[in-house]
């Protein structure tokens, strides 16, 4: 990997008696480079130094980056084995007595074969997260479909990532949710960024962004709020929150209109292009404007710079991602790159942000519902026929395709699923519409729940197993390039906690499959495995072996074999993965969102993250540092909005929707549209803003729109934070 | 070879890695001795890093009746050291800026040192090597001009008054609001 512009050989600082550990940090998809400083004498971590040689992020950290350490040894931790004997005190802390692991297994093993024998294989489900290691996420998904045989698994990516990967899918047949490595960012012409918190959610891109205007070069956001990024930018296109695809749809427009298009580019390697120049035709500036609330002409200045700019990335996040169209987004936003043929060689291409650790590899190794290791799809015999080879078991015994995240909630509430395996994810905070959400945990007839905090939604759990933190365990990840990186085990496990790859191997055993798990003695074997597993697959890991991943500061995937470099830049060869090796340029009408503000709800909610925290908070809210930095959630109003409801700075107020209702202490800021109300997700039990969303999925992606629904605001007090008598 | 601690204001998102990172140095004890402030919070996130200037000739080393703040060599405003500090709090009250702090418990000064367990070693301030923004950087002479020639830099100020504002030569250096004004556009 070359060296940027931005690197210097700065030699790390060392301490007596400790020893440096070379990993990545725990929470986003930046997986920014870090030192763990580890006291020899105790194995204990205490304290983080900057990786000043890590090619991506070259020391830099975010506050969650630099206290990320500080969970391991947390005073929270869980220990041992949790179990609760009644039933009554599900949805509180409450009730749970410490128990051993063969306790706790037995426990386990006895409920789930009793609800299978009674309700059959499928009755049991298993929701799991992407901030753990492709290891990990592998064998969950194994796990699943091996040992529980179920078809219900899924993930917390259904709330993050999968507009993206669908998106993706259908524009290039593939799904790499970048084209290009960061470390080219910054020499670029123009960064096109729609839909991203980028300064708050992915801190350490920054330096990286701003080269780009330093250079002369452009950066325009399409973001309802004026946040740090895009309050430098040359065009800040302040649309309503959902109306992405129109917007989308007009730049496209507006570059065919101008003479932008590279039309030799869109004859031989897109198809669709008839079709798609149909639709975007109505979106005039002046249309789209109606729609999306941004002036017209900041529109036509924002597809002049982007058609003008030689080189130039379209990125994006959860922004237009969370919506109920979310992936039509993904690929409207894409179009731009297409029809100018701004794609397939470096410093131009598409890119999003992937909120999660291991957003990417998480998605592609078989914890979806639909997918198996490598990008298989279990609804094709051939790819599962591969999978079993690996995996030893007959092709008849791979289970059907699944439902995604939310639906797993409503099969819960019609007491179709009946147990749940949880690990790595919170959705007691984290789902759309938690009352429904939180009712359906609350009804399991068993619930297990690994994490390494008494998390929300293991709250609602029969019995918990202490998991390890990432420090604890090593594997690879793949962070928002694509690019597969390795952590390393910094400390032992505390207490008796366990990795998750052992609670499942050991699982397994008790559950009758001890088989096709017990080969996996260390994670390291679990990583050969799942290499195998991917080979062959569009998400190819086979080459990338630890060793290579170490000395070469991760590899890209495609990685085929031990020889090959791996993938840094997609399409060079201007080859999609469509069968006929074209791009799919899509005609995309435009959809509002699935609820428009009306009498009752005139405004529009819009959900996101703070810089201090990371997705359901039960990691960094328990952060000394990070918690006093923001201990607790808001509600972001627009001066004129505040005074037309008579509400005043921190004043304590009601927001509500259809679905729910919160109290929010009001941040009256000029940097949100009039129309709009923001509060961050992060936080849980009564505060948690999801008891607001709305539930409404993107057919494609199954993605719930939490980033709009109607919204009214009601005053419940007196000025300055003084409330009603009897409101807590 | 000198190195200078450089704010370039304007890039600045306000995610306080600076402060986090401050925790972490040796012998802070967990607490950060550099500051961010909004500037505008019913406007917008505009936030300025303020860091320890570390002036040239410091009212906090200046006001201290026992010699207790040290500058080193380099230009370093050091913490006040333990068994000089009478916990007068004189230099809290003289440093423009606000950067002392006083800690009752143990009857002591303390501030930004620089991080001179690291500097000295040629390693950047913990603030500057996390800094997500470059808005805090950690320049050579060489850089610190290349920077002179393309941008205006600045002094802090610490008074209201423009004819009378209290500024001294520092040796961590600013830039003024602004800094794309002259840039030349690719296209």
């Amino acid at each position: 990997m070359p060296e940027d512009k931005f690197f210097k050989a700065i030699a790390n600082k060392t301490h007596p008696n400790e020893q440096l550990v070379p990993t990545h940090c725990s929470y986003c998809g930046m997986q920014c480079g870090m030192n763990l400083r580890v006291d020899t004498a105790t194995n204990k971590i205490i304290g983080v130094e900057p990786r000043y040689d890590w090619p991506v992020t070259l020391g830099k950290m975010c506050p969650k980056g630099v206290t990320a350490y500080q969970q391991t040894n947390h005073e929270d931790r869980l220990l041992r084995p949790l179990i609760r004997d009644d039933a009554s005190l599900k949805g509180t802390k409450e009730g749970f007595r410490e128990a051993s692991w063969d306790e706790a297994y037995t426990l386990i093993a006895r409920r789930f074969g009793e609800l299978q024998q009674q309700y059959g294989k499928d009755s049991l489900s298993v929701f799991s997260g992407v901030s753990m290691t492709n290891e990990k996420c592998y064998l969950t998904g194994k796990f699943a479909r091996v040992a529980l045989q179920t078809r219900y698994i899924d993930y917390n990516g259904r709330f993050c990532m999968s507009s993206a990967a669908a998106g993706f899918l259908r524009s290039f047949g593939v799904d790499r949710g970048s084209t290009l490595p960061w470390t080219d960012l910054h020499e670029t012409d123009c960064l096109f960024i729609a839909g991203s918190n980028t300064a708050e959610c992915h801190p350490t891109s920054m330096f990286r962004v701003w080269e780009v205007q330093n250079r002369g070069g452009y950066l325009i956001v399409a973001d309802p709020r004026e946040t740090p990024i895009a309050r430098r930018a040359d065009v800040h296109l302040d649309l309503r929150p959902g109306t992405d695809l129109a917007l989308a749809n007009c730049m496209v427009h507006l570059l065919l209109q101008n003479g932008y298009a590279d039309e030799a580019f869109i004859r031989e390697h897109t198809s669709g292009f008839e079709e798609m120049k149909e639709v975007v035709k109505l979106f005039t500036p002046e249309y789209t404007s109606e729609i999306t609330g941004v002036a017209p002409e900041k529109l036509i200045r924002a597809a002049e710079i982007y058609g003008k700019a030689p080189n130039a990335v379209v990125m994006f996040a959860r922004g237009i991602e969370q919506q109920h169209k979310g992936a039509d987004n993904v690929c409207a936003y894409t179009n731009m790159c297409l029809v100018t043929g701004k794609i397939g060689r470096p410093k131009s291409g598409v890119a999003t942000f992937t909120g999660q650790g291991n957003g990417q590899g998480g998605r592609e190794h078989g914890q979806k519902s639909d997918l198996l290791p490598g990008y298989r799809k279990i609804t094709n015999p051939k790819h599962v026929e591969e999978v079993c080879r690996v995996w030893g078991i007959a092709q008849e015994e791979m289970p059907q395709p699944g439902v995604s995240a939310y639906e797993m909630f409503e099969l819960m509430q019609s007491k179709t699923i009946r147990g749940l395996y949880l690990l790595c994810s919170n959705p007691a905070v984290s789902a759309p519409n938690q009352n429904y959400v939180r009712a359906a945990l609350k009804g399991l007839d068993f619930m297990v729940c690994a994490d390494m905090f008494l998390s929300e939604s293991a709250e609602f759990a029969d019995v918990v197993l202490p998991s390890v933190s990432w420090s604890e365990d090593e594997g690879t990840v793949t962070n928002l390039e694509g690019r597969i990186i390795k952590i390393n085990r910094a400390q032992r496990p505390l207490g008796e906690s366990k990795p998750d790859w052992l609670i499942q191997v050991e699982l397994a055993e008790r559950l009758g499959r001890g088989q096709f798990f017990r080969h996996l003695k260390t994670a390291r074997d679990v990583g050969d495995e799942f290499r195998l597993a991917s080979k062959g697959g569009y998400a190819d890991y086979y080459g990338a072996t630890w060793e290579r991943i170490e000395k070469e500061n991760g590899l890209f995937w495609p990685c085929r074999s031990v020889n090959d470099p791996g993938t840094p830049h997609m399409f060079l060869d201007k080859k999609f993965y469509h069968a006929d090796g074209k791009a799919k340029l899509c005609a995309l009408p435009y959809r509002p969102p699935a609820e428009e503000p009306c009498g009752q709800y005139p405004l529009r909610l819009t959900t996101g993250r703070v810089v201090y925290h990371y997705l359901s908070g039960n990691q960094t809210r328990r952060i000394p540092f990070l918690r006093d930095m923001c201990p607790e959630p808001y509600v972001e109003v627009h001066p004129e909005t505040a005074s037309r409801y008579g509400i005043e700075h921190d004043e304590i107020v009601r927001l509500y929707t259809r679905r729910g209702e919160a109290l929010y202490k009001v941040k009256i800021i000029e940097a949100i549209r009039p129309d709009t109300v923001f509060v961050p997700y992060h936080f849980g039990h009564e505060q948690s803003v999801n008891l607001l969303t709305i539930a409404a999925l993107d057919p494609m992606s199954r993605m719930p729109e939490f980033k709009a629904c109607a919204a009214q605001i009601e005053k419940i007090g007196d000025a300055s934070g003084k409330r009603k008598e009897g409101v807590r | 070879m000198k190195q200078h601690l450089y704010i370039e204001i304007d890039n600045c998102i306000g995610c306080r890695s600076c402060l986090a990172a401050c925790t972490q140095c040796g012998g802070h004890d967990q607490r950060n001795r550099n500051y961010v402030y909004d500037v505008n919070p019913f406007v917008n996130r505009q936030t300025i890093p303020l860091m320890c200037l570390h002036c040239v000739n410091p009212a906090c080393a200046r006001s201290c009746p026992a010699q207790a703040i040290q500058i080193t060599e380099e230009g370093a405003v050091l913490s006040a050291l333990v068994e000089k500090c009478i916990g007068c709090q004189n230099c809290t009250i003289a440093c423009p800026y606000g950067i002392p702090k006083f800690d009752e418990a143990q009857n002591l000064m303390y501030k930004c040192d620089l991080c001179y367990d690291r500097t000295k070693e040629g390693i950047p301030p913990m603030c500057a090597s996390v800094c997500p923004t470059n808005t805090l950087q950690w320049l050579t002479e060489e850089e610190l001009a290349a920077k002179k020639s393309r941008q205006q830099l600045g002094r802090w100020t610490a008074s209201r008054d423009p004819y009378d504002a209290l500024e001294g030569e520092t040796n961590v250096k600013i830039s003024l609001p602004g800094i794309l004004q002259g840039t030349v556009k690719l296209f």
